[in-house]
Order: C-alpha cells, then sequence, then structure tokens
C-alpha cells in the first residue's frame, strides 16, 4: 500500500453531552446516515459495514453484540453490504478500525467501507462510571487495591514529566484553555459555551495533585461516522476527497510500570522516532503542517505527543501552548475540536471525532474552527493506560 | 493539597450507598502471582527471575517475558525502591479509598529492575522528592491478603 491509496470522502457527527434518551442504536443510524449523504453516494455502494466496539455495555440489549452481529447494515439499509466487523483498542480504536477499512478495500472485496462509532455513557450512574474508570486504566492485581484511577495515572505521568523537563502547571493548565478555545467554534463539543482562564483552571478543585477538575477529561455521550474509499473511487465521485498518506504505530505497555520508556521526560523522545517514520513515510516534515490534531485525553499527553510531533520552533511545547501559538489564530494549530479535555470523552470515540475534525479541515468544511488553506495535518491517538501511539498523515492533495 | 474532612456516612447516605459499595477491592493472586502474595503475607518483598536468562518479571506472568522459559525462582528483593514519580489523591476516587484521602500513589524503582505502582506511607506529603530513598513496609489488610507499600527512609521526611 502507498500514500494516498486511501481517502475519506464523507462524515457525520451528533453533538457530544449528556442525552440519556438518545440510545447508542439511535446514533449509530444517525451518523452513517449522516455520512452517506454528505459523500453522496448510494447506500447500496457499502460493501463493509465496521463498528467500533464500545464499552460498559448494557447486557439486557447489548450493543457490541448486536453490532458485530451485524445489526447496523440492516437498520440503515446497506444492501449491497458483504463483510461486517467490529474493532476495538480503547482510545486507538479509531486507527485499528481505519486499518481494517484498507485492508479491506486493499482485498479489493468493496470500494466502499462504512466506518462507525456511538456511544452512550448517560445510561449509567457516576458511580458505575467512576468505577469502571477506575479499573479500566489500571491493573486490578498490582494498582486498583492501591487506590489507584485513571486520573492518578496521568497524575503521576504530570508530575514526573513536570520534574524531569521543567514544566510548569502553567503550561499544563494552557493545554486545557487552548482546547477549550477550540470547542467554544465547535457546535457539537459539550463545552463550547464558556471561556476557560489558566487561572481558573490551576485554581480548580484538586483531583489527584497536580491535576485539578478542569485537568481531567469528562464522560460525554456521542458518536460519528466516515466513508472510506479507495483513491481511485474518491477522485471520481468526490470533489474534496481527504487522503491518507502515510501511517505509523508503537505499542509500548498494559501496566504504565512496564513502559518502554522509563523515564518520564523522555517519553516524547520515544514517539519521535514513531512520528519521525510516518512523516518519512508520507513524504512530508512537520514545517508542512497546517495542523497538529492531537488526542491527549490529559493535558500532558498533548505536551509530550507535541514534544514528538517535532513543531518547528525553538520553544518548548508547552511555552507554545502557554504563548497561545496552538490556539485559534496561532501559528501551530494543535486538536482543533478540543479534544477530550472540552469536546468530550466519549469513551472509544476521542479518536473518531478527532479524525472526523481532521477530515473536515482538510475539506475546508470545519466552519467557524477553520484553519485558514488547510492542506496537510498529523493525526494522532492512543488508548489504555498510554499503551500505545499513532500518527497518521493526512491531506487534501498527495505530495509527489 | 490539605486534606479536606471527609465524612463518609453522609456520602453514604446522600449516595445511597450499601456497605459493600465501600469494601476495598483486593489482589486476586493468579497461579503465577501466588508465591508474590504467599511472601508478602509473611512480610517479605520477592520477585519472579527467570532461571534461564536471569530476567525479573513484575508483574509477574505465566513464563519469562524476555525468553518465554517457565523455569524461574523466586528472589527476595532489597526491600528498597526510589521514587520515580507521584499524585496525591484528594478527590474523585472509588468510595472505597474515600477514608483515606489524601494519600499519595507512586511509582517506584526498584534496585532490583521492577517498577511498581504503590502508596508512600508514614510521609509528609509536602517533603515528597522524585529520587527520595524508600523502604517497604507492610500493611496486613486481612488474613490473606498483605499489601506491600513504602515509606521514606529518611525519618525527618516522615508524617
Amino acid at each position: 500500500m502507498g500514500a494516498g491509496d486511501f481517502a475519506v470522502i464523507g462524515t457525520g457527527e451528533v453533538p457530544t453531552g449528556n442525552y440519556p434518551d438518545r440510545s447508542e442504536f439511535e446514533i449509530a443510524y444517525e451518523v452513517s446516515r449522516m455520512a452517506i449523504r454528505d459523500a453522496g453516494i448510494d447506500k447500496n455502494e457499502i460493501g463493509a459495514v465496521l463498528t467500533a466496539g464500545h464499552i460498559m455495555s448494557n447486557p439486557d440489549n447489548d450493543y457490541n453484540t448486536e453490532m458485530f452481529f451485524g445489526r447496523l447494515p440492516e437498520a440503515i439499509g446497506a444492501n449491497g453490504c458483504k463483510v461486517v466487523a467490529t474493532t476495538i483498542s480503547g482510545g486507538a480504536s479509531s486507527f485499528s478500525i481505519r486499518k481494517t477499512a484498507e485492508g479491506i478495500l486493499e482485498s479489493g472485496e468493496t470500494d466502499t467501507v462504512l466506518v462507525v462509532h456511538a456511544q452512550r455513557f448517560s445510561q449509567f450512574s457516576a458511580n458505575e462510571q467512576a468505577k469502571y474508570f477506575s479499573i479500566a486504566g489500571s491493573d486490578v492485581e498490582w494498582e486498583v487495591p492501591y487506590g489507584m484511577t485513571y486520573n492518578s495515572l496521568a497524575a503521576i505521568v504530570t508530575q514526573g514529566y513536570m520534574a524531569y523537563m521543567g514544566a510548569t502547571i502553567e503550561q499544563v493548565a494552557a493545554v486545557c484553555v487552548a482546547c477549550r478555545k477550540w470547542a467554544m467554534l465547535q457546535p457539537n463539543a459539550m463545552y463550547n459555551n464558556k471561556e476557560i482562564t489558566v487561572e481558573k483552571v490551576v485554581n480548580a478543585r484538586v483531583v489527584s495533585w497536580p491535576l485539578t477538575t478542569l485537568m481531567c477529561n469528562v464522560l460525554g455521550d456521542g458518536g460519528s461516522a466516515y466513508i472510506m474509499t479507495t483513491a481511485e473511487k474518491a477522485r471520481k465521485v468526490c470533489d474534496k476527497p481527504v487522503y491518507v498518506l502515510g501511517e505509523a504505530s508503537e505499542y509500548s505497555h498494559r501496566t504504565i510500570t512496564r513502559s518502554k520508556q522509563k523515564d518520564p521526560g523522555k517519553m516524547g523522545e520515544d514517539l519521535a522516532v514513531t512520528a519521525r517514520l510516518a512523516y518519512d513515510r508520507s513524504n512530508l516534515g512537520p514545517e508542512d503542517m497546517d495542523i497538529f490534531e492531537i488526542y491527549g485525553s490529559y493535558p500532558v499527553i498533548s505536551l509530550i505527543v507535541m514534544d514528538a510531533l517535532d513543531i518547528p520552533d525553538e520553544r518548548t511545547s508547552g511555552e507554545l501552548v502557554l504563548a497561545g501559538e496552538t490556539s485559534p489564530g496561532g501559528k501551530y494549530p494543535v486538536s482543533t475540536n478540543g479534544e477530550a479535555l472540552s469536546f468530550g470523552h466519549t469513551g472509544t470515540g476521542v479518536g473518531f471525532s478527532t479524525f472526523v475534525e481532521s477530515v473536515r479541515q482538510l475539506q475546508g468544511r470545519a466552519g467557524a474552527a477553520q484553519v485558514e488553506g488547510a492542506k496537510f495535518l498529523v493525526e494522532n491517538c492512543g488508548g489504555g493506560a498510554f499503551m500505545d501511539c499513532h500518527f497518521t498523515l493526512m491531506g487534501s492533495e498527495v505530495p509527489q | 493539597m490539605a486534606g479536606e474532612k471527609i465524612d463518609i456516612e453522609a456520602i453514604k447516605a446522600m449516595l445511597n450507598l450499601t456497605d459493600e459499595d465501600l469494601v476495598k477491592p483486593l489482589p486476586i493472586p493468579t497461579k503465577w502471582s501466588q508465591p508474590f502474595w504467599d511472601a508478602s503475607k509473611q512480610h517479605k518483598l520477592v520477585l519472579k527471575k527467570c532461571s534461564k536468562c536471569g530476567f525479573i518479571d513484575h508483574p509477574p506472568y505465566l513464563y519469562c517475558t524476555n525468553c518465554q522459559e517457565d523455569e524461574h525462582e523466586w528472589v527476595e528483593a532489597s526491600g528498597r525502591a526510589t521514587l520515580a514519580a507521584y499524585a496525591i489523591n484528594t478527590f474523585g476516587v472509588p468510595f472505597p479509598f474515600w477514608v483515606d484521602l489524601p494519600y499519595v500513589v507512586a511509582m517506584i524503582d526498584l534496585p532490583e529492575g521492577p517498577r511498581m505502582i504503590s502508596n508512600i506511607v508514614e510521609c509528609d506529603q509536602e517533603k515528597l522528592e522524585n529520587g527520595m530513598e524508600l523502604e517497604v513496609v507492610f500493611d496486613d489488610v486481612n488474613d490473606d491478603i498483605t499489601l506491600p507499600k513504602w515509606r521514606p527512609v529518611d525519618e525527618s521526611k516522615r508524617g
């Protein structure tokens, strides 16, 4: 497979937030139709329907089972469907499902794949959600008995990163402020009507020192979808296809204590090797990037991934963010939908919303958040207890 | 990060929690980790060392993650460690841990190689520092489970 062999031709997305009456099935059906209409194709052209596994299932009507038993093609009337599959790798699901889509396209069985994510957390109580997420990010035998939580995990990495890199808590807070500024421009974001400041983020209630409530992402219901095709078909049926130009991946660990890089100050250096591979495979470099679509989940991860992406500036990632360079109007736009911190954390869906936003930006259809003339960007995601990292270069054209 | 006084009875009533909701999760040993917890009960910190290649696995797995061989021995660790990085939980933890707030969750490095997540106890939380020396202490949670935890070696940093 070469650079630019696959393209996205349409997307769909519903607002993120608390919508207890909107089931994950409704979300999946809605975003599917939106993506099909946006792509301007006939529903019967779809030859494969891929769904992201969602988390915290309702045992009485399990969405995951329904999806991998083929509910979706039937419900949306995709009569030409040949293949259904569910793919999940936590926060990295958006990447692994896209690789699945690319594999199906490469096989030649079909030239059109529908990819869908849907999640509804609000059917579960706060206690149930807290319980799930206290265990999901941590090892039940070796960490959970010590009162470890997802927030503690991010807090430990933040404390280590600040100590080893000399980053300040204001720089960490500035990531949250930048995300909020972007989310203010996004109609589908969970938090899009109230600005925050560095001072407010730093002085918010401490959850797991050094993290405050405003440095922790919040769960929300949401979903999105897109249509992926071969580049050949994309050029025929779509005015503004968005091409996948190159990718690179790395897996490190399940439990944070076994991460390949032991020094919390050097995680960015490790990921830089992977990021460079993605750039090289795309015949592009950091200086060509119009946007850095990072899935941070916690502000420190955004800083680490920025370190890895080698943004062409002498200032550190923290300095760039604090100076507003990653915010709307800045030199290096980062996470233009506000990602998990302000767009909302939709379980396995944060990467999907980041990817769908990437497509909108490169199609010039990102509304108020549009980065003028965006042509190339790098998109990133990762999952688990910061288990892995994936970089994808995308463009509105294929560089020669 | 001064601890707020937690009234667990009030929270229990407000959120309609049962006693079961306040039971702390404990390790459920696996076939390959049981010796660790057996030793811990005897107040010994042990690590799984491969007899073929000498690699120490923690957490342990079914076979050596370096060479995939089965043969191994459980070696006693020095009981010393250094603090790599830490967090102080002050809010928003699972209910069974509310009584402990604020508490320290830390990533610690053993001189034998492995890294662990544990609590730093008997410490002045304001005096924690990355790189500081720690020593193991054992918390006998019940008749079956003893959790190894850590405290500062330097007595002036204890709380």
